[in-house]
């Protein structure tokens, strides 16, 4: 019962979330508002997936939301001037993993933590959208080859789950089931263990650091085109969102590690819950409060599972 | 005088492992002042020597970790450098570090193949290939029946194992890579009576296999019931070298100490 609650807990207390606001306000449950949740969702699942990748090789990208408005930004800049579709989403995803493998090298070469490299990066991407923008937003009718990429459905479900689900999937299938994918997970849960066992641990968190840039990228990409704008500082909100997401995530199904599941999970019980305190009336600045109440909350949740590592290493023998 | 094994192996057979005139100086500190070792196959050759004798500062040489400032090593009568731990590793000579070595949180089978996981193609696509999980769980546990560790659950963390379990998922790794030569660096301190007992008898079932152990070791009694040899060490010089056959722990401690027997 106890491990069941361990594992399952969260998940379930967000279940229980989404029943209590389908039964307390029924502009809730409506096929409609859900959509809106799910489109919601995606965008920050996608960008929180990068941050869960980074922490798996024990990095914190800190910079994920403000290279996210960058590559939005130099995105929108293309498209806005004109220039194909494709190049207008290669640049804005070569952007985001540029800025990931720029992070990846200052800790790897440079070793500057990640917590300082990250956030360096965060303010370097911030002032060069401000500065491709001069602080406008760029804000048009977008050829709808663009705008399609976040705004069509397909089969019924919007496009922007189905980019979640490739996406999602794709890292599901390379965290759990390939070479690289458990050599990234090994540097981060024993780094000296991994380098001893011919694992290349710089490597994983340039890996690492380099895919959570990418997914920023496309979020980016993604959040452009649903909007057709790009403000130098749009995913800005998303930040503490994604990391919320990461965090609350790992209090599921493998308590105390980074996951893909439970990622996915926490990014849509935080947003159902955001959507449904305002559709209750609550103010704006509620989500905040109670978003840093879950991010602080998740961690002393999962910090038993850490402990207990920690507690096991303390306990045994080293020279 | 020759040590005794040696005259059992054959003495025109090359040593598996052979260290000639090994120096390492850290700064202006001489860890090892030219160390001669020979490593026979099938020996469990202990190192023994008081604090900052130099045990340490050889086994990083022997297993890849560092490189001799000084000295040449062969493997097999060929003269060979140990660039890193991968390396030695390739070429048969695994070093078992302990929990340095392992990753708690995850499982048994993922600890024994962990930077070597075996994969299979999915849907018959060459480049497709996926990790083989059921394979790496069973060979792991072939492994640790092997040495005679019975666990149930090869998804089982490391960290929920005893400190002897834990070592034999250590060794597992070493017998995943088929090692020859097997280092152990203190593999029984800070554990109790029965689990230090259990990692003793895989040393032993260690050499049953024919594979050879280099054991440092504190505890003379763990040295003079496991091994068949013993190297002593004194401020980086090798002082005695002796078959154990004969020896207490207690002559041990005095040789340790002075340099000589009693
Ligand atoms: N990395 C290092 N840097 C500087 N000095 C070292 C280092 N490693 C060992 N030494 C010194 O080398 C000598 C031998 O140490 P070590 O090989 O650890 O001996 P032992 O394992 O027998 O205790 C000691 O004087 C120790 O202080
Ligand atoms: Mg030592």
């Amino acid at each position: 019962m106890r491990h069941f609650l361990s594992t399952y807990g969260t998940a379930l207390a967000g279940l229980a979330i989404v029943i209590f606001f389908a039964v307390a306000t029924p502009a809730f449950a409506t096929p409609g508002n859900l959509s809106i949740i799910l489109k919601e969702t995606s965008f920050l699942a996608i960008l929180a997936l990068g941050f869960a990748l980074a922490l798996m090789t024990a990095e914190l990208d800190l910079s994920i939301a403000e290279v996210a408005s960058l590559a939005a930004v130099i995105t929108g800049a293309l498209v806005h001037a004109g220039q194909p579709v494709w190049i207008a989403v290669a640049a804005g995803l070569g952007a985001g993993l540029l800025c990931g493998v720029a992070n990846g090298l200052a800790v790897t070469s440079l070793r500057v933590p990640s917590l300082i490299a990250t956030l360096g990066t965060a303010a370097v991407a911030k002032g060069l959208a401000f500065m491709i923008t001069q602080g406008v937003a760029f804000v048009g009718r977008w050829p709808t080859g663009f705008t399609g990429l976040a705004r069509g459905s397909l089969l019924g479900v919007p496009n922007l789950v189905w980019w979640l689900v490739g996406v999602a999937a794709t890292i599901f299938v390379f965290v759990n089931w390939t070479r690289a994918g458990s050599h990234l997970v090994a540097t981060g849960e024993a780094e000296e263990a991994a380098r001893l066992a011919g694992i290349r641990t710089a490597r994983m968190k340039r890996l690492g650091l380099g895919l959570s840039g990418l997914l920023a990228g496309g979020t980016a990409v993604l959040l452009a085109a649903s909007v057709s704008s790009a403000a130098p500082n749009m995913a800005g909100d998303h930040f503490l969102y994604a990391i919320a997401a990461v965090l609350l995530g790992m209090t599921m199904f493998t308590p105390g590690k980074p996951n893909v599941i439970g990622t996915l999970v926490a990014a849509f019980t935080l947003k159902a819950l955001g959507n449904g305190l305002i559709l209750l009336g609550a103010a704006y600045y509620v989500q905040d409060i109670v978003l840093g109440l879950i991010i602080v909350g998740s961690v002393a949740l999962s910090a038993a599972a850490m402990r207990r590592a920690a507690f096991v290493k303390k306990l045994s023998f080293r020279t | 005088m020759q040590p005794a094994s040696r005259i059992m192996e054959g003495a025109d057979e090359a040593p598996l492992l052979s260290l000639r005139a090994i120096t390492k100086t850290y700064g202006a500190v001489e860890a090892l002042k030219g160390v001669d070792i020979d490593v026979h196959a099938g020996e469990v050759l202990a190192i023994c020597g008081d604090n900052g004798a130099g045990k340490s500062s050889l086994i990083r040489i022997v297993s890849g970790a560092q490189e001799p400032t000084g000295g040449t090593i062969a493997l097999r009568g060929e003269p060979i450098r140990l660039r890193s731990p991968q390396d030695a590793l390739q070429r048969g000579v695994a070093t078992i570090y302990q929990d340095l070595a392992l990753a708690p949180r995850l499982s048994i089978a993922q600890n024994v193949f962990l930077g070597s996981e075996l994969t299979r193609p999915v849907l018959g696509l060459p480049f497709a290939r996926l990790l083989d999980k059921r394979r790496m769980a069973e060979e792991a546990r072939g492994y640790l029946q092997r040495l005679a560790i019975d666990v149930a659950d090869m998804t089982t963390p490391v960290e929920r194992l005893s400190g002897g379990q834990r070592q034999a998922v250590a060794i597992g790794r070493a017998l995943r890579w088929d090692a020859e030569l097997i280092i152990m660096d203190e593999p029984t301190a800070a554990l109790g009576v029965k689990e230090t007992a259990q990692v003793l008898d895989l040393i032993r079932r260690l050499r049953a296999e024919g594979r050879t152990v280099i054991l440092i070791s504190h505890n003379m009694a763990d040295v003079v019931s496991v091994a068949t040899r013993v190297v002593i060490l004194k401020s980086g010089r090798k002082v005695t070298e002796e078959p154990t056959v004969g020896l207490d722990a207690d002559t041990l401690a005095h040789m340790v100490m002075t340099g000589k027997k009693p």
